[in-house]
């Protein structure tokens, strides 16, 4: 995984739900860039979107602007994406558990899922009061 | 990234709801505020008409839902038609398409809706 590091880019957005368009093009530029097939753009483009919404809605508790720091790192199998926030602890994958029993698919619970379903390895670390969540997706050019 | 919204009276007291571009956190709020405007429980059938859309997540699902449970409540129809592929892979993963009346396209729609108004005749 190293090597991924090598072809990194980062872009630093802050906490609002409008803020989701500038990651959207962020993600279009790399994938462009990096001849990322259009299926795994399409997938990275929604798992994006629903780890975002997420941190916003999760991981600040007050009405002030903070900063998410989003890192796009490839290499000729795998494209990651990891978010940074100064939030507090908040893990995706532990604290906002799918209730798909619910009828009406109301809880916040369907990011995750489709995080989950949509990426291959799923990786949170609390490092120097920092949320880092990290996701990695394989693809076949 | 923008959703376009159309809204459409059909026969038999239905209305149709098609979306085209990118239905997400920032969309979704406006396509809730059309359909409450324009759907409740005096219609008999909500299409939701997906021909043109490219993006959806749970922002856009919720509201989707939102819309079922209108129609479930009332003894309204509910129809999905014309799912792009990856628009169909959403539902799929949240396991949703279960209990939806989903239709491949707009025939196999018309097909379905002929035989329940056909039903509803010979009940008469």
């Amino acid at each position: 995984m190293n090597d991924l590091l090598l072809n990194s880019k980062t872009i630093c957005i802050n906490n609002g739900l409008s803020e989701s368009e500038k990651i959207s093009s962020f993600l279009a530029e790399y994938v462009t860039a990096n001849k990322i097939p259009d299926e795994t753009h399409n997938e990275l483009r929604l798992v994006a979107e629903e780890t975002f919404v997420n941190i916003v809605s999760y991981a600040f508790s007050d009405t002030e602007t903070h900063t998410i720091d989003i890192v796009l790192s490839s290499n000729s199998r795998e494209i990651s994406i990891a978010f940074t926030d100064a939030g507090t602890a908040f893990n995706p994958l532990t604290d906002c558990s799918a209730d798909l029993d619910n009828d009406d698919h109301c809880d916040g619970g369907m990011g995750i899922l489709l995080i989950k379903s949509l990426t291959d390895y799923q990786e949170y670390n609390r490092i120097e009061q920092r949320n880092v969540f990290t996701l990695t997706k394989h693809y076949t050019k | 990234m923008s959703l376009e919204i159309a809204i459409t009276s059909e026969a038999n007291n239905g209305k149709r709801i098609s979306i085209a571009g990118s239905l997400d956190s920032n969309t979704a709020p406006e396509l809730q505020q059309n359909i409450d405007a324009e759907i409740n429980d005096s219609v008999d059938t909500t299409i939701i008409d997906f021909k043109e859309l490219d993006f959806l997540s749970s922002a856009g699902l919720r509201v989707i839902f939102k819309t079922k449970k209108i129609m479930d409540n009332s003894g309204g129809k509910f129809l999905l038609v014309n799912l792009q592929p990856q628009i169909k892979k959403v539902f799929e993963i949240i396991k949703a398409l279960d209990g939806m009346s989903v239709f491949k396209d707009q025939d196999e729609m018309d097909e379905y809706l002929t035989a329940m108004q056909d039903k509803v005749k010979d009940g008469e």
